[in-house]
């Protein structure tokens, strides 16, 4: 063991492993923790490292786990949202016969690297905004890819509340893009 | 469910298609809005166009803020303190 390898790690990837936990745990202080919790057990689990998979994947995939410890552990102290909350908010979408209140309106393509760019800030930005227990599993899910059944086992919640969030986090995440611009007339 | 759905449960199916196989019939259903709404299909390619920006791969080398000087230090001193 050595601290030279880690040292290695914090100056090459700090800043790429941040920025992953930063998307998921949208908190900069839990991800700076994620981080160094990852590292941490890297420098345990070193010896394990076969050297198959590049340095940055083998953090990634560390880091990954402690996300979600992370996660779980917060959202033990998060109540789940109970129906009167953000109901509404979708209510609003809707006429009473169940047709879109608005038509949804087109949005643009990205083309230039500029404009990934400036989707995926404000995607994050949308993102932060969600409610934490949304937020939680929203990142799970589409962020980090997770199976639905594996995240409700993970927070111990249920399926049906699991999905009421994911679906409700999905209905803010589209209102705020397209509230922040992302609606384009003339494109698909 | 109806043999036509509306558009609010046609979002419920479309989220729900994103997380898990739809029952036949329910797949039914809402393939039939989709093919005859125009705001419901777009909701649909909007939030598949989301997830796939979402992605961890696609979407986390970006120019967001990395790692602050202090965090940075304050790891090196966690790394230090494991190893002695």
């Amino acid at each position: 063991m050595n601290t030279l390898d880690a040292q290695t790690w914090l100056t090459e990837h700090g800043d790429y492993l941040f920025r992953v936990a930063r998307r998921q745990l949208h908190s900069d202080e839990l991800a700076e923790d994620a981080v160094q919790e990852a590292l941490l057990a890297a420098l345990t689990a070193q010896a394990r490292y076969t050297g198959s998979a590049s340095p940055r994947t083998w953090l990634t995939g560390i880091l990954k786990h402690k996300i979600v410890d992370l996660i779980r552990r917060q959202i033990r102290e998060v109540e789940l949202p109970r129906d009167a909350d953000g109901e509404e908010a979708i209510d609003c979408l809707f006429k009473q016969d169940g047709h879109w209140a608005e038509p949804i309106r087109p949005w643009g393509n990205p083309d230039t690297e500029a404009e990934m760019s400036q989707l995926r800030r404000v995607l994050d930005q949308c993102a932060d905004r969600l409610k934490p227990t949304m937020a939680q599993v929203f990142s799970l899910r589409e962020v980090a890819g997770m199976e639905t059944a594996e995240i409700c086992k993970e927070l111990g919640i249920t399926s049906t509340n699991c999905w009421v969030l994911l679906h409700r986090a999905r209905l803010f995440m589209r209102q705020c893009l397209e509230l922040n611009g992302f609606s384009k007339a003339g494109a698909a | 469910m109806k043999w036509l759905p509306t558009c609010k449960e046609t979002t419920e199916l479309v989220s729900r298609a994103m997380d898990q196989r739809l029952p036949f019939a329910d797949r039914m259903a809402m393939r039939l809005h989709l093919s005859m709404c125009k705001n419901c299909a777009r909701f649909n390619r909007q939030l598949q166009a989301m997830r796939s920006q979402f992605r961890l791969e696609t979407s986390a080398n970006d120019d967001a803020p990395g790692l602050t000087a202090e965090a940075r230090q304050r790891i090196t001193t966690e790394l230090h303190k494991k190893l002695d």
